[in-house]
């Protein structure tokens, strides 16, 4: 019951061999919805292709509604898994250059390592620019790290936040994504075509 | 046309409305579930056969006689308070008060699989509510004295002298509570050193479970 | 206009159905292993082990590197890497399935191979930083943090593409 390997019913040697098949399966699905071509991922930023919002809500609604039903089946214990701490003001200054690099390279490394794989150059040159980029960070860790450690409001959840059930929160999440697959749809009726 | 076809037809031309209602029929159904509280330990019925089943008792004699034969696996829990566990007590006895069972310091005491312990106290009566709350939780292993401290003093260090009409069995086992009654001190000269009780020591295997890891 | 209709010869997936998948896969990796997935984690940790390998004193008096090298065991004995390497797996196996396979560099008809090449470097760099500062990338701090309802999650997915979005006037050469 529960996550399996933290609570031993797999033995932990099986731990990485999980990791290689869950990533294998992670590549194939990502490459086969096109996350390889760079010009696709950057297309929601311009209307053409709105790949990115699709795959990403529909996962995360889907995992969500999944994990808290299996919870309420008593197959997993929520209260197990791994929520990543909140560093607040890291977490808004790091998406925003990220959010720069994304635009000017058009991946992100889950995506590039596929587009590498496949051949792209580009993305290789992508992932050779994230060995750089980590290895500036940790020269100059000295100064960014009262950013980095600043802020930590701790493992929380939605939940704490808002102050609602959890159920709530995905429902209300489920009609957002929707709405946002429509909206999708009316804008990129409308915008110019563009071929890639 | 025919009706299947029909359906065919309607079902293909809305098949993404379908799913999304689908979506959020399913996170609909999240919120609407009933809420029961997971109960935490073992089933009422399951709970019920344990507790009326005298399995859990051992008497003072078999205790006496893994004590005298120093056996190992045997875990000797004082349910009560802090005071009479410093009157008197048996030897190698870890004192967790009965409010204090289920703190944090003391429950890797119960909550494990080594060491069959027995837990005991002045009658039987906090030593069965003990068992009672480490059964409903789950724990197994978990024994009481039958008769307590109480039955002790009858038994060992003050057995009675059996009538001359008794079956052999009886003297036998006179003699040997008496003869346990001496390791356990009865009889030596007061001395005023209370005997150092050595702590036993549970060497690490509290179940802890693995906390789950996780980055970027 | 009428005439030859160029088409489009990569040929993917219903996004919707990727989606679903990847959902399920969410899943099954929360109930196996009870955490997500992720891919910077595995840059970073090929980087220490670099840096470790190179130059083994700098990489431990600096307090960076300090917290991910062990007595015995290489950083590289890490989730994430084999992680990673099932992705390169799984990517070169669909794209090998669907003919994809092309050495190339993919860029817009508007702007040259070159540019493209560099502008990448720039946004890898960029992307490596943000990403350990923020402790996650789209991949695990978004898709997982998202699965479990994280505010960490949420934060950092809602500032990369806030930010994208603002910004996007400015690369737009490059991609329309």
């Amino acid at each position: 019951m529960g996550p399996l390997i933290p609570n031993g019913l797999i033995p932990v040697e099986w731990n990485f061999v999980i990791a290689i098949l869950i990533g294998m399966a992670f590549g194939y699905i990502l490459e086969a919805s096109g996350f390889s071509s760079s010009r696709k991922l950057a297309g929601v930023f311009y209307g053409y292709d709105f790949v990115v919002l699709k795959v990403f809500f529909t996962s995360a609604v889907v995992s969500v509604i999944g994990l808290y039903y299996m919870d309420y089946l008593n197959f997993v214990d929520i209260s197990q898994l791994y929520i990543q701490p909140t560093y607040l003001w890291a977490a808004i200054i790091g998406g925003m250059i990220m959010g720069v690099g994304f635009l000017a390279g058009g991946f992100c490394p889950g995506t590039s390592f596929c587009a590498a794989a496949i051949g792209k150059i580009d993305a290789m040159a992508f992932t050779l620019g994230l060995v750089i980029g980590i290895f500036i960070f940790a020269e100059a860790f000295n100064f960014i790290e009262p950013l980095f450690n600043g802020s930590n409001l701790g493992h929380i959840t939605m939940v704490d936040i808002l102050n609602i059930s959890p159920y709530w929160i995905i429902l209300i999440f489920t009609i957002i994504a929707i709405v946002s697959f429509v909206f999708s749809d009316w804008v990129r009726s409308k915008v110019k075509k563009v071929f890639y | 046309m025919s009706k299947r076809y029909k359906t065919k037809k309607f079902i293909v031309k809305r098949e993404y409305q379908i799913l999304a209602l689908i979506l959020v029929l399913l996170a609909t159904g999240l919120v609407l579930l009933p809420k029961y509280k997971k109960n935490e330990g073992i089933e009422p019925k399951l709970f019920v056969k344990n507790a009326v089943s005298s399995e859990r008792y051992i008497s003072t004699d078999l205790l006496a006689e893994k004590l005298v034969n120093q056996d190992p696996s045997i875990l000797l829990i004082d349910t009560r308070s802090e005071k009479e566990f410093n009157d008197f007590s048996l030897p190698n006895a870890i004192n967790i008060p009965l409010n204090n069972l289920l703190d944090d310091d003391f429950i890797g005491y119960i909550d494990q699989d080594v060491y069959d312990v027995v837990l005991f106290s002045n009658d039987s009566f906090y030593a069965d509510q003990a068992w009672m709350l480490g059964n409903r939780l789950g724990f197994k292993n978990l024994y009481v004295l039958k008769g307590g401290l109480n039955e002790w003093f009858d038994t060992i260090i003050n057995p009675k002298y059996p009538k001359e009409t008794m079956p052999r069995e009886a003297f036998k086992l006179y003699d040997f509570r008496k003869a346990a009654g001496m390791y356990f001190g009865v009889g030596a000269p007061k001395t005023e050193k209370k005997a150092v009780k050595t702590k036993k020591v549970i060497t690490g295997k509290k179940k802890k479970k693995r906390v789950a890891e996780g980055g970027c | 206009m009428k005439g030859k209709k160029q088409k489009n010869r990569h040929v993917y997936w219903n996004p919707y159905f990727g989606g679903f998948l990847l959902g399920l896969l969410i899943i099954a990796t929360f109930y196996l292993t009870g955490r997500g997935l992720g891919a910077s984690g595995a840059v970073k940790s090929t980087v220490v082990t670099m840096v470790h390998t190179v130059a083994p004193t700098h990489a431990e008096n600096n307090a960076y590197y300090s917290k991910f090298i062990k007595e015995d065991e290489s950083p590289m004995n890490n989730w994430l890497v084999f992680e990673a390497i099932g992705v390169l797996l799984g990517a070169f196996l669909s794209g090998a399935l669907t003919g994809r396979l092309k050495l190339k560099v993919q860029h817009s008809p508007k702007i040259s191979g070159r540019r493209r090449l560099i502008f990448a470097l720039m946004g890898g760099l960029l992307f490596g930083l943000g990403a350990q500062i923020a402790r996650g990338c789209t991949s695990g701090a978004a898709l997982s943090g998202m699965a479990v309802l994280s505010v960490g999650g949420f934060i950092t997915m809602l500032s990369i593409f806030g930010t994208g979005f603002l910004v996007a006037y400015f690369f737009r050469k490059n991609w329309i």
